[in-house]
């Protein structure tokens, strides 16, 4: 195929999305230059001012590190739970048609609207009505106060978002095991190679691009959480699970529209982005088979 | 004849007779009038009644519902955008200042045909409509503050319904039981300028606090907002666990699921107590005035009608919208209301004081909102930039009532130079 023709078949999208792109890009430099509201409809040039309040802002710092440790702990979390639970049901689940069975049930979670996902997790958190508390103090555990508790809201929060990632990951992982050529294993199983060794030198470093491909589709979704935490807890307690997105929603739409202070919070959330999934897609290319 | 009477009797003919021709003349001309909304009882009701209107008029209407925050940020946008989708607004008291301001809306007593008796809404709800003395929204559903209490705990308890706040607190601590699963209160936590913020406000005004200063600047970081907070914080310590980020919604499931004793909320929840498919304690509870010297905290949903997507020259426009308004709003619609069940959300004085409603309600909860009723005013500040400082400090609330911080005075300090921020801008 030369290279002529694979430009002609995707150029029109890549222009498409560049024109979109540029222009939405653009109109959110433009309005981070001003002090725009949504009340008002002229607004004067401020030059960089609300990029130097950012630096002052305690809420947008926090905000920040919110993301970061948001980011961190779903990718994180689904990525080893996704990869347990296929490793498990590889080995300990034989029947192909029960395995088969296994894997559909799995989907469900993300075929559900994360909207009504959100607000069932939210009743099921509830400290005095919710399920979780009920069944947990019949085992024996403390009551715990779940989306109200400073330090335990964002991780549980998070929990949820893996619940419906991390099963979703597990068929596809499970899928690519199966997919392997079954020499290499052949060959650790004659010499007596244990599970560990075969998975953790054999089977996960062969399946180590796609993995890290599944890892980067995690973090670009992980950035879009927004609803989730939104309907769960709207970034409470405080800020303590207030994400980049939810402050510039909450600056920008939701109270007095301050467009162009969230315009510029937006850019930063850009940048900071772009680089680290920069960073991550030249780690998978090293990696890549 | 008395020449006054004439020229009245003169005038109302010529308006009902300009009325007439109005919807004679508009009959076929608005192909289609959109409405944005949040799903409250209210606009179910009106939403199964469409028909009627639409055949009067020959125009389809449309009305979209959105959850509260989602309503609010879209109708912003569209009215700020210039977009000018929808024509008929969903209207509150929070952003009324701000859309005021910016010249959203229209004043909607011209709009509104006299048919619908306009002089018949609450006064408290029309007033909380109101800006320098003009009225931009027709209200249809709102309040003030009632005390609920459960009788019968207070009964095995002899304990007397609190008049006063001092005699509430001193309750509150005697029936707190969570050993036995009675919490002694129930409070919003959440943060918000109409979550936790709108129950604080209640605390700040009965010490006598003001929202500004002489000169203009935030004045809720002084002692009486260091006091308030405190009182606000010890009543958080007898609500059920999480209660510290708990939403309106999760304080009132809280008490009627009946695990709390006491519980000062909009008065709207009352008849919320005495549904059977979904209350646990029908019966069980009482309604009192707000315990003095607690003020009552107004509040009220209406329609508005935009300035953006009804031009000024679109008679026609306009007369269909002002008839939306005031057809949905009418004494007819609420007695509709009445029969379908909803006993919640009445906008028109002469529903609350009729025989039917009489014979619907609790009558210790309609006497305690009639005798609330004078006192509940506008008790948050009335500035555009009302959202954004109720955001703040309701954010400061929530991290001290969950723990996160335990600096009252440096709480409200920090909410108020962020205020002071938005108040300047």
């Amino acid at each position: 195929m030369s290279a002529r023709f694979r430009w002609l078949i995707i150029g029109p999208s890549i222009v498409y999305l560049a024109m979109f792109a540029a222009f939405t890009l653009a109109g959110s430099i433009y309005l981070s230059l001003q002090n725009r509201t949504l009340g008002e409809k002229l607004s004067p040039f401020v030059g960089i001012r609300n990029f130097q309040r950012l630096f002052n802002d305690h809420r947008f710092h926090n905000a920040l590190a919110v993301s970061a440790i948001w980011e961190l702990v779903t990718v994180f979390g689904t990525m080893v739970l996704a990869t347990a639970l296929a490793v498990a049901l590889y080995e300990y689940v034989k029947r192909r048609q029960l395995r088969d069975l296994l894997c559909l049930l799995f989907l469900i979670p993300i075929l559900l609207p994360r909207v009504a996902v959100a607000y069932i997790w939210r009743f099921i958190y509830s400290p005095t009505l919710g399920i979780a508390n009920y069944l947990g103090t019949q085992v024996g555990l403390p009551p715990s106060i779940f989306l109200s508790s400073p330090d335990g809201a964002l991780y549980w929060v998070a929990a949820v978002d893996i619940w419906q990632w991390a099963l979703f990951y597990t068929v596809i992982i499970a899928k690519l095991i199966e997919t392997l050529p079954p020499e290499p294993l052949e060959a650790a199983k004659m010499d007596s190679a244990g599970t560990l060794v075969t998975y953790g030198q054999i089977i996960l470093p062969m399946l180590s691009a796609p993995m890290l491909s599944l890892a980067l589709v995690k973090s670009i979704e992980s950035l879009r959480s927004f609803d989730l935490i939104f309907i769960m807890t709207g970034g409470g307690p405080g800020t303590a699970t207030e994400t980049l997105d939810l402050l510039v929603y909450q600056v920008g739409l939701n109270l007095t529209g301050r467009v162009s202070y969230a315009s510029a919070m937006s850019l930063v959330l850009l940048i900071v982005t772009a680089a680290g999934l920069a960073a991550i897609w030249k780690g998978t290319r090293k990696w890549a088979v | 004849m008395n020449r006054t009477v004439l020229l009245a009797a003169s005038l109302a003919f010529a308006f009902s007779a300009g009325a007439a021709n109005a919807q004679n003349q508009c009959v076929g001309k608005v192909p289609e009038l959109r409405v944005i909304a949040q799903a409250s009882p209210s606009v179910l009701v009106t939403e199964a009644n469409l028909p009627e209107f639409e055949q009067k008029w020959k125009t389809k209407v449309t009305i979209t519902k959105f959850g509260e925050q989602e309503r609010r940020a879209k109708a912003r946008l569209d009215l700020s955008l210039g977009a000018g989708v929808y024509h008929v607004i969903y209207m509150e008291e929070g952003n009324l200042a701000e859309y005021v301001k910016a010249n959203w809306l229209y004043p909607i007593k011209p709009l509104v045909p006299t048919e619908y008796d306009f002089d018949d809404y609450r006064k408290d709800m029309s007033s909380i409509a109101t800006i320098d003395g003009v009225q931009y929204y027709a209200p249809f559903e709102g309040g003030g503050d009632i005390l609920m209490y459960r009788k019968d705990i207070l009964d095995a308890k002899h304990i007397k319904v609190p008049t006063t706040f001092d005699e509430l607190e001193a309750a509150i601590k005697a029936v707190h039981d969570p050993a036995h699963g009675i919490y002694g209160w129930a409070m919003r936590g959440e943060r918000g300028f109409g979550m936790n913020v709108w129950r604080w406000i209640p605390l700040y005004v009965m010490n006598g606090g003001k929202w500004l200063t002489d000169d203009g600047k935030p004045a809720f970081a002084g002692d009486i907002g260091v006091k308030a907070t405190q009182q606000y914080l010890d009543l958080m310590k007898y609500t059920p666990p999480g209660g510290g980020s708990a939403s309106w919604s999760d304080a009132v499931e809280a008490f009627r699921s009946g695990q709390v004793a006491f519980f000062i909320e909009v008065d709207v929840f009352g008849p919320w107590m005495e549904d059977p498919s979904k209350s646990n304690i029908v019966g069980k509870v009482g309604y009192a005035p707000p315990p003095a010297p607690l003020p009552s905290a107004g509040w009220a949903h209406g329609w508005a009608i935009s300035t953006v997507a009804v031009k000024d020259n679109d008679d026609c426009l306009k007369a269909v919208a002002g008839d939306f308004v005031g057809w949905s709003t009418s004494k007819e619609m609420e007695q509709r209301r009445l029969k379908a069940g909803m006993i919640s959300d009445i906008g028109r004085q002469s529903t609350l004081t009729s025989d039917a409603y009489k014979k619907a309600v609790n009558p210790d909860w309609l006497k305690a909102v009639l005798t609330t009723q004078p006192e509940t005013r506008v008790l948050f500040l009335r500035r555009p930039e009302w959202p954004q400082v109720g955001d703040s400090l309701g954010l400061v609330l929530e991290q001290l009532s969950t723990g996160q911080r335990a600096d009252v005075a440096g709480a409200l300090k920090e909410a108020s130079d962020q205020a002071e921020d938005a108040l300047s801008n």
